[in-house]
C-alpha cells in the first residue's frame, strides 16, 4: 500500500564498515569512519534499535512515529547487530542514548527532544 | 557478546543494584548547582526513570547541552545500571 520512501530503499550498510582496505588496521576507526560518512551523506539519519518497520526499543518506535507524522524521508541504522556502532557512535556524538536523530550532520537529539520538538511543530521545520 | 549474556537471563530479586527514584534525584540536584528534580519509575523495575529537572544552568543553552549536563551527572551508568532517562529539561522561570 505504502509507496513513501522507507530507510530499506536507502542505500544503507546497517553499520557495516566499507570494504576494508587492504591492511584493515583498526577495526574501530572504520566503523567510525563509516558513521561519520552515513552521516555526512544523508540529510536526516536516524540511528535507532531494529528499524522502521520493526523498532526494537519503545524509544526507538517512537522517534520513527514522530518522523514519519511529520513526512520525512529520513535514512535509518540500527544499532544492534553490532555493539562498535553504539559505542563509536556515542564517542562521535557525545550523547549516551539511542535513538539518535542527525540532521545537516548536526545531532539534533533523542526520543525526548525529537517528540518535544514534534508536539512544538519544530520537527516539520527541521526536517524540511 | 559472550559477558552480556548472563545479565538478560532473568530477573533476579538478588541483583538490585539498582538504583531508585530517590537517588537519582539526589544526584541531579547535588551535580546541578540549584537544580530541582522530579523523577519517576515509570515501569517500576528500577531501570527506566523519567526526570522532569529545572536549573539556572539550563539558561541560554539547548536542549542537547540542558539534557548532557543530567546524563553526565550518571556517565556510564546511562545505557547499563540506567537503562533510560528519558528528560525534560528547563531553565526555571524568570523572577516576576
Amino acid at each position: 500500500m505504502s509507496n513513501s520512501p522507507t530507510a530499506d530503499d536507502l542505500p544503507m550498510a546497517h553499520g557495516q564498515p566499507p570494504p576494508p582496505a587492504p591492511a584493515a588496521p583498526d577495526q574501530t576507526n572504520a566503523v567510525r569512519e563509516a558513521i561519520a560518512q552515513a552521516i555526512a551523506e544523508h540529510r536526516v539519519i536516524l540511528f535507532m534499535k531494529g528499524n522502521p518497520e520493526a523498532p526494537a526499543c519503545g524509544f526507538s518506535a517512537r522517534t520513527v512515529a514522530a518522523l514519519q507524522s511529520v513526512g520525512a524521508p529520513f535514512a535509518a541504522v540500527d544499532v544492534l547487530p553490532d555493539p562498535r556502532i553504539r559505542a563509536e557512535l556515542s564517542a562521535i556524538s557525545n550523547w549516551p542514548t539511542i535513538p539518535q536523530l542527525f540532521v545537516d550532520g548536526e545531532l539534533v537529539g533523542g526520543c525526548d527532544i525529537v517528540c518535544e520538538m514534534y508536539e512544538s511543530g519544530e520537527l516539520e521545520e527541521a526536517v524540511r | 557478546m559472550g559477558p552480556l549474556a548472563p545479565a538478560r537471563l532473568r530477573r533476579s530479586t538478588t541483583l538490585t543494584v539498582m538504583p531508585s527514584s530517590e537517588e537519582i534525584k539526589r544526584r541531579i540536584e547535588s551535580a546541578i548547582p540549584g537544580a530541582e528534580a522530579h523523577v519517576e519509575d515509570y515501569t517500576g523495575g528500577g531501570d527506566h526513570f523519567r526526570a522532569t529537572v529545572t536549573a539556572p544552568a539550563f539558561a541560554g543553552r539547548s536542549r542537547i547541552e540542558q539534557h548532557r549536563l543530567v546524563y553526565e551527572v550518571f556517565g556510564s551508568e546511562i545505557g547499563g545500571p540506567i537503562h533510560a532517562l528519558s528528560l525534560k529539561t528547563q531553565p526555571p522561570p524568570p523572577d516576576r
